[in-house]
């Protein structure tokens, strides 16, 4: 009965609006400020230019901070990927309480990532409880100075993406037919051999879909390294940050922010063309 | 496959929870701690921070505010999310796929570009920064999660619910209201939930567009920024336990829903 399938499609309508004239229009707007030149005066024709994007590349000082920016949430990437595949091999293989302990693993999610950070500045201060508790133990003589250092920002960052990586790797790893990985012992192949040949691909979907959790939002990330970073750990969303404060170039700023969404958009399209983007929301499904 | 026991990973595991729970714990410790510094051992227990809290006329503001935009921003995108996915779902578009992926982008780019944007835009058609503002983009953030949310309660709920109610009488409004909604009840609450819980923590987007109002990740940012006072350990508790108990609503919520449908098939 095809009344009641066309009389539903007319629902998408206030959604769909919403989403075009207050998420993609405001999109397109920034896009038009990063392609064209700053007018001054109000006689002046709008110009179309790259000028904006190439000063991102040309000026030293952006460059230099892109690339820490890149390499600092490729960092974080890789230790979250570290940390959490044993985390998440154990729940989805090697426990009966994995539904419980995915709920607790849920909650830092649900407290303000503001907090998590200040948690951290707490612990990496020059007195704080990280420091006190070397001194105690004897391990250094005098206190680290960690805390708003490039250091700071990364541990920070790892802490609070960690728990994002973890989900999507359990999903993965629990869909494994764990007779595979029996399977290749019985065909010769050693305990590590067996591991890394089977469950380890298998779980390559779990670890790309963590990466988009994890990559993209740390490259975006201002908060964090504006707690707890210093002058060397300045990030593209501190200068975003700027380029929108009284001083700023809206144009430039523009143009970062496009590189930025062009990035992330470029991951995610490169992750559906790999696996699809239902594993998404599958994945999602276990939060 | 083997019996013998994880000893590592379960020491691992064990430590890894600690490592994401003990921060959150120091917090907690020192919101109670009199004397200024964060430093072992406690000095001694005290109120003190929690009343100097409750006299900071800033930081109820900050609630209020902050309050109103999670309840306004949850329902609006609840309400929105639900017919899209109906629509999407339940109705006769073709290429589903793409809308599917567009409005995923909202969760998978940085919220920066989000917030960027949207403040531009504003300030281009010069509409003033506010909360009206904060409210819309906080919709375009969470109707795409809760939008998820419904994908997959819809999914499980076939057409014929709706068409048959119609055979036998209603109007297609009330083959909604009385067939599609009821079921969709558990899923509508838990979206809400969700929204309104991605709305209370956001900060990137509402630092651009909320003006010279605050709210309280606001706030706790600022506060963080210049200095930082016991006063933020109490807020921060106060925001947690709150976090913890819709949390636990949402479970609740969610048992429920289980329960009913399992109690439908028997």
């Amino acid at each position: 009965m095809s009344i009641v399938r066309s009389k539903n499609t007319n629902l998408i309508y206030p959604g769909l609006l919403w989403f075009f004239i207050f998420f993609l229009l405001p999109l397109s707007v920034i896009f038009i400020y990063a392609v064209t030149a700053r007018t001054p005066g109000s006689g002046e024709p709008v110009k179309i230019t790259f000028e904006n994007f190439l000063v991102i590349f040309q000026k030293k000082h952006y460059l230099i901070i892109l690339l820490r920016s890149l390499k600092i949430s490729l960092l974080t990437t890789v230790f979250s990927i570290i940390f959490s595949y044993p985390v998440a091999f154990f729940l989805a293989k090697r426990t009966r309480f994995d539904k419980v302990l995915i709920v607790v693993l849920m909650i830092p999610f649900w407290i303000n990532y503001l907090i998590r950070t200040f948690a951290w500045k707490l612990i990496l201060s020059e007195n704080g409880v990280l420091n006190q508790l070397l001194l105690w133990l004897k391990f250094i003589d005098e206190p680290l100075r960690i805390l708003y250092s490039q250091t700071s920002v990364l541990l920070g960052l790892i802490y609070t993406y960690t728990p994002m990586m973890v989900l999507p790797l359990y999903a993965s790893l629990l869909r494994i037919d764990d007779s595979l990985m029996e399977a290749s012992m019985d065909l010769g192949a050693s305990r590590a051999r067996a591991f890394f040949d089977v469950t380890f691909k298998l779980s390559l979907t779990g670890i790309f879909a963590g990466t988009l959790l994890v990559f993209i939002p740390s490259l975006g990330s201002f908060a964090i390294p504006a707690i707890l970073g210093g002058t060397d750990s300045v990030m593209i969303g501190n200068i975003i940050e700027n380029q929108f404060g009284k001083v700023g170039d809206w144009n430039l700023g523009s143009a970062f922010t496009i590189a930025l969404a062009l990035l992330s958009i470029a991951l995610v399209l490169f992750y559906s063309r790999l696996f699809g983007l239902e594993s998404i929301y599958k994945n999602r499904d276990v939060t | 496959m083997n019996n013998k026991k994880p000893v590592l990973l379960t020491i691992y595991t064990t430590l890894f929870f600690l490592y994401i729970f003990v921060p959150i714990i120091l917090i907690f410790i020192f919101a109670w701690n009199s004397g200024e510094g964060y430093s072992f051992p406690l000095k001694g227990f005290t109120w003190q921070w929690f009343a100097e809290f409750f006299n900071d006329q800033l930081a109820k503001k900050a609630i209020v505010n902050s309050l109103i935009i999670a309840v306004s921003s949850a329902t609006i995108s609840t309400v929105l999310a639900f017919f899209l996915s109906l629509g999407l779902l339940r109705g006769r578009i073709r290429r589903s796929g793409i809308f599917l992926t567009l409005l995923l982008l909202p969760i998978l780019m940085p919220s920066l570009t989000i917030g960027i944007s949207a403040l531009v835009f504003f300030r281009t058609v010069n509409i003033p920064l506010g909360i009206p503002i904060v409210i819309v983009s906080h919709v375009s953030i969470s109707m795409s999660y809760v939008f998820i949310i419904f994908l997959g309660r819809i999914e499980s709920l076939p057409l014929s619910f709706q068409e048959a109610s119609i055979d036998l009488g209603a109007s297609w409004l009330a083959s909604i209201k009385d067939t599609v909604f009821p079921v969709l009840v558990p899923a509508v609450v838990a979206g809400w939930l969700f929204a309104f819980m991605i709305s209370w923590n956001e900060f990137i987007v509402t630092y651009f567009l909320v003006g010279n109002n605050l709210t309280l990740p606001v706030y706790i940012f600022s506060q963080l920024r210049f200095g930082i006072s016991p006063k933020v350990n109490v807020i921060s508790v106060l925001i947690t336990l709150f976090a913890l108990s819709m949390l636990a609503v949402f479970l609740v919520s969610r048992k429920i829903y289980d329960r009913l449908l399992s109690g439908e098939r028997m």
